[in-house]
């Protein structure tokens, strides 16, 4: 039986990409000791499959055609087409895993769900970049899922807290024995392309650390759900935390950094779920 | 009120990355979409204000960086726009 060993949370500005050789030394060491702390974590458990969960940047999907949720099952997920970011990736394409996403697109349906599903994905810097700087050796299978947090309208936050409880019965019920990981790609706080861009809401974001560390869903649904038209656009990718806090059962929260780093317009967290915080694990 | 050709055109252009054509001569471009003339003209003359309400932001910021615009001066077009009563993630 499959296990869902770990959960975590990172960033994805793609100015951290984009302008990697001009970042000033302190953002430059406060991400790649962030992300090297949590590349420790990943690697310590040993994961075959790493589940991404981000939005698509208008890469594989437009507005003729845009699933609130996509789940990649291809054999092979192709590399980030940005030309800022695409010499930097290491892989050209990364390995699927269809056979579990398969299960994964099933037990949706079989729970009420209905994702769109892809079989030639592509993904772009908000599966990548922290793909980039985590640099796993061996990179573990990727089981890519889009969440639409770019274009309203988007699922709501309790749909996420739902979905995130749909995959981690999935993994509970993949008959192979294969340990899974999972990464919530995105926020926090963090404005594109609206009057407000650059800017960076700390205190809600300090907010978000404080309700997944000790907040129930109920709590935690109804702050985002009204917070979230209140701060930037870019802020609405914190579902991807939302669904990861879910799948670990809403417990174990820890965060790894948090830093409101204005050279890339975001408010940059890292976080992971421990298990072994969790009571009653199966 | 989504643009939807505005928007496709955007899209199209970032797939395309025919970044050299758009900035020699956008005529081209335009005539393959059935863009009103107001819309046109916003793009002929970089309105960003007039765009954005129509387009996706993270597509505008896309095709602010096709058409050569620095984050800067872009930020700038954004900042004279009024501040919207709500952002477009809920």
């Amino acid at each position: 039986m499959a296990e869902l060993a770990g959960a975590f949370a990172a960033s994805h500005a793609p100015l951290i990409a984009r302008e990697w050789e001009t970042l000033t030394p302190p953002t430059k060491k406060k991400i790649v000791t962030a992300f090297g702390d949590m590349k420790a974590r990943i690697e310590a458990l040993s994961p075959d499959i790493l589940i991404v969960l981000a939005p698509d940047h208008w890469v594989n999907f437009f507005l003729d055609n845009l699933p609130a949720f996509c789940i990649g099952v291809g054999t092979e997920h192709g590399g980030p087409p940005e030309p800022f970011l695409a010499p930097k990736f290491p892989h050209k394409a990364m390995a699927g895993h269809p056979e579990f996403a398969r299960h994964l697109a099933e037990t949706a349906f079989e729970k009420g769900f209905e994702p769109s599903l892809t079989y030639d994905a592509r993904l772009d810097h908000g599966f990548c970049i922290p793909l980039w700087q985590l640099n796993l050796d061996p990179l573990p299978a990727i089981v890519p899922i889009f969440v639409n947090e770019l274009e309203e309208p988007m699922p709501t936050v309790a749909r996420c807290f739902d979905w995130g409880r749909m995959i981690a019965a999935a993994i509970e019920t993949y008959p192979d024995d294969l340990r899974i990981a999972m990464l919530g790609s995105g926020g926090l706080s963090h404005s594109i392309g609206e009057p407000t861009m650059g800017k960076i809401d700390e205190p809600f974001d300090r907010n978000c650390i404080d309700l997944f560390s000790r907040a129930d869903e109920t709590e935690i649904a109804g702050t985002l759900t009204r917070a979230l038209p209140t701060v930037g656009n870019g802020s609405a990718e914190v579902r991807s935390w939302v669904i990861a806090h879910a799948a670990m059962g809403c417990q174990g929260f820890e965060l790894i950094d948090y830093e409101p780093v204005p050279e890339v317009y975001v408010g940059c967290g890292w976080a992971e779920w421990r298990k072994s915080a969790q009571s009653g694990d199966s | 009120m989504t643009d939807y050709w505005l928007s496709k055109m955007m899209f199209d252009l970032q797939k395309s990355g025919d970044v050299q054509a758009w900035r020699a001569d956008r005529e081209p471009f335009l005539a393959q979409y059935p863009i009103s003339e107001e819309m046109k003209q916003a793009v002929r003359d970089d309105d960003i204000a007039a765009i954005a309400p129509h387009v996706n932001a993270y597509l505008l910021r896309f095709y602010c960086g096709i058409c050569g615009m620095e984050d800067a001066e872009f930020i700038a077009h954004l900042r004279r726009m009024p501040a919207p009563e709500k952002t477009a993630n809920g």
